[in-house]
């Protein structure tokens, strides 16, 4: 069973074959017990390296907690939840790339649905922790701020991981953390960018850009729910 | 037989030319630039500059000093996050694709295979910013009007390319994962972009950053690098940084990689060393840093004399009744600026106290308190017979946002106008209500109603001192005119610094202003050429102004 299974480099892991044979079995059954699901749930995980992803977000936001105990000009406030939000985003679209293409793809009949969890549970566990981590210190936008970011530049991700593959879904969010910080100097260095795609630059209560924001998020979401990243043959690099 | 002796020779031949120096690290750096993910993210990079730096700096004056450091700020920061991102990304793919077994069995050592990796992401970085270094400088050759392109911020950014490429490498090869780039990328833009706020006065180490240009949170001054040369110093602080900071790291990571060969440890050592001997001389020698006359940062130890002698320019004048004579660079501005100076040169024109020639200069700059930069327009050496030579400094030479040429012509007006008229009316202790009617009222008929408020004027004039809100940290004071002195437009107002002169609203004063700003132009003038000198000395009063 698990030599049939390989990536694209040709490689097969441990995590993978199990992964694999709990999918396939899965796919055979036509209800699942809840420790099967269970195990294909700590399986997806661990393929995703969603246990990193958690950690790098966790991470993120104690760095943002720590962050915001110091004085910050009125640059350093507006850019720094932008900045840690943009990395939470980009860790998120980074856990959609699969290390066992299309093999997976046939025999999980699950995997959309484990896809949305994993994309979900991440998302709101980095909304969760940046606003936690704004609790009681001056966070430039506050949750709201935090939930629209988070949730837009995450959308970006994962339309990146659509299109470039996931490994590099990460340059989406990290190329539109340099658009945000741009669009937020523009406020004061006229003419200042108004688009509503561009919502980090937009106040909270902006609903052009909570839409868009949203928008991109949903899009992203339903695309790699349904197709995943694409599997490249070969990456760049 | 005599086909089968060319194609048995043919390995032979390729076996030789490999021989030859460089030849298979030049294949194989071939290999590696048609297979890096750097070549992928240039679109994303060429977006970003387009979005955040080429539109800004085209909107700038094209002048030479204003958008190399523009370009300089601007590539740093639209380059950092790509191409640490990328270049971690490359530095990570043997343990992502699961080779380094397979490549450590291989006859070439691991560094200097590596050191390919690094350098094939490190010209596409490099390509990519030539390119938009080649637009930015092109255009603004076709636009600039005097001068020609700096090459110090050029070589920087490109030398912080380069060591962003290796910080990035080292990264992505010593902590292999899918997250070291995104990671890695974004922690080297929070700190380049994000440590500046620990750059507090004109004596920081933090100048050493590559997004630093001039003195921090101070804005785009067009006046810097214009009238006295472009100061090397920082640049020459930056780049040995920069070059110490990529040696340490390439240094260290062929350390790290030089299985066995005693030698080539050693030279990495003695490299990486060497590298952070410079990178530390360089910090340190940024702490010495100081803001200079000339608006420009100036380290002792780094600095030539020679930058301190002004550049010797031909002036572009206008033949206007009171000739109008600005820098070259600034040539551009100078029919509207004269357009809107005229009305008021033509109200004073041959007139006893009026300048008889009108010329820019350069400014003088002095730190202030924190990030503040006091700039007043530097005065004439004592006994330099200039008496009748009026000194100006137009709107850009102060920092602040970018103008247009009709706002920089319409403020240099406004600031210049009341300057032009007090030489006339007089300006000195005790100005009487004639002085101030003639002066107000003349202000009004120069089109200078904004103002004051016109006929129904009100005091607009703002605090002193108050100069180009946003052209620097919207947290911090950016820059403040030192004085508003003579010619200078730096207070917030056009008449700032003449409130003396001002007739108040409401006042006798002020209603003969009005009247005497509706007499025809030519009786103001005649009445003016009669009554100046008693006016001058004090001796006319509100009844006797027509």
């Amino acid at each position: 069973m698990t030599a049939d299974v390989k990536n694209a480099s040709g490689h097969v892991g441990p995590e993978g074959a199990g992964l694999t044979a709990s999918v396939a079995g899965l796919a055979g059954r036509s209800r699942p017990g809840w420790r099967a699901l269970a195990r294909v749930v700590r399986l997806h995980a661990a393929s995703r390296r969603v246990p990193g992803a958690a950690a790098v977000i966790i991470g993120c936001g104690v760095a943002l907690r720590i962050a915001l105990i110091g004085h910050w000009d009125a640059y350093g406030a507006l850019q720094l939840p932008l900045v840690v939000e943009s990395l939470a985003a980009a860790t998120i679209a980074i856990t959609t790339a699969s290390p066992l293409g299309e093999a997976e793809r046939v025999a999980g009949r699950w995997l959309p649905a484990l896809r949305l969890a994993t994309t979900l549970a991440l998302t709101a566990l980095a909304v969760l922790a940046l606003s936690l981590a704004g609790y009681g210190a001056h966070l430039s936008g506050g949750t709201l701020g935090v939930l629209r970011n988070v949730a837009g530049v995450t959308g970006l991700g994962l339309l990146c991981a659509v299109l470039l593959g996931g490994g590099l879904a990460w340059t989406g969010p990290t190329g539109y953390l340099i658009a945000g910080v741009y669009g937020l100097y523009t406020q004061w260095h006229p003419p200042a960018i108004t688009t509503p795609w561009l919502w980090p630059a937009r106040p909270t209560h902006d609903l052009g850009a909570a839409l868009c924001a949203g928008m991109v998020f949903i899009v992203g979401l339903a695309l790699v729910t349904m197709r995943g990243a694409w599997d490249r043959v070969r990456e760049p690099g | 037989m005599s086909v089968a002796v060319p194609e048995a020779r043919k390995p032979a031949a390729r076996l030789r030319s490999d021989r030859r120096p460089g030849a298979s690290a030049g294949r194989l750096l071939r290999l590696e630039l048609r297979h890096n993910a750097m070549m992928w993210l240039l679109p994303v990079v060429a977006v970003l500059f387009w979005l955040t730096t080429y539109r800004k700096t085209m909107a700038m004056a094209p002048m030479w000093n204003l958008r190399a450091a523009s370009l300089q700020s601007g590539a740093v920061i639209d380059f950092i996050t790509p191409v640490v991102g990328a270049a971690a990304w490359m530095g990570t793919r043997e343990a992502r694709r699961r080779t380094t077994d397979l490549v450590a069995t291989v006859a070439r050592p691991p560094w200097s295979r590596l050191l390919v990796t690094w350098a094939a992401t490190t010209c596409w970085a490099l390509a990519g910013y030539l390119g938009c270094l080649a637009v930015v400088y092109g255009v603004t050759a076709r636009q600039a009007s005097w001068g020609g392109p700096l090459w110090w911020p050029v070589a920087v950014a490109a030398c912080a390319l380069v060591a962003f490429s290796a910080l990035g490498f080292a990264a992505g090869v010593l902590i292999p994962g899918r997250f070291t780039a995104p990671v890695v990328g974004i922690a080297s833009f929070f700190v380049l972009a994000l440590s500046t706020e620990l750059i507090i006065g004109a004596t920081s180490y933090w100048y050493v950053s590559p997004v630093v240009t001039g003195p921090w949170d101070a804005g785009p001054d067009a006046g810097v690098a214009t009238f006295y040369p472009y100061l090397p110093d920082l640049s020459i602080a930056q780049l040995m940084f920069l070059s110490g900071l990529t040696l340490a790291v390439l240094g260290a990571l062929a350390l790290g990689r030089a299985s066995g060969a005693g030698r080539v440890r050693i030279a990495a050592a003695s490299v990486a060393v060497a590298g952070l001997l410079a990178a530390g001389t360089a910090v340190r020698l940024a702490g010495t840093s100081r803001l200079d006359p000339h608006g420009m940062i100036a380290i002792p130890a780094l600095h030539d004399a020679a930058n301190d002698r002004p550049i010797l320019y031909t002036p572009v004048c206008r033949e206007t009744a009171i000739p109008i004579c600005l820098n070259p660079a600034y040539a551009r501005y100078l029919p509207a600026v004269a357009t809107a100076l005229r009305p008021v040169i033509d109200e004073v024109a041959g007139l006893p106290g009026a300048p008889g020639r009108i010329i820019e200069v350069g400014a003088t700059y002095q730190q202030g308190s924190g990030n503040s930069v006091a700039i007043s327009l530097t005065q004439p050496p004592r006994g330099s017979g200039q008496a009748s030579v009026m000194r100006i400094l137009l709107p850009d030479q102060l920092g602040g946002p970018t103008l247009t040429t009709s706002q920089l012509a319409a403020q240099a007006a406004s600031s210049t106008a009341p300057e032009i008229l007090a030489r006339v009316v007089g300006n000195g202790s005790g100005v009487t209500p004639a002085q101030q009617a003639v002066w107000t009222g003349l202000l009004f008929a120069a089109g200078q109603k904004a103002v004051v408020g016109g006929p129904t004027p009100e005091r607009v004039i703002g605090p002193p001192g108050i100069v180009s809100p946003g052209s620097g940290s919207p947290g911090r004071g950016s820059r403040a005119a030192g004085s508003p002195g003579p010619g200078s437009p730096a207070a917030g107002s056009p008449a700032a610094g003449y409130q003396e002169l001002l007739a108040p609203k409401g006042s006798q004063a002020f209603a003969v202003a009005l009247r005497f700003r509706a007499l025809p132009a030519a009786v103001r003038y005649r009445w003016l050429m009669t009554h100046l000198p008693a006016l001058r000395a004090g001796q006319i009063t509100l009844a006797q102004i027509p």
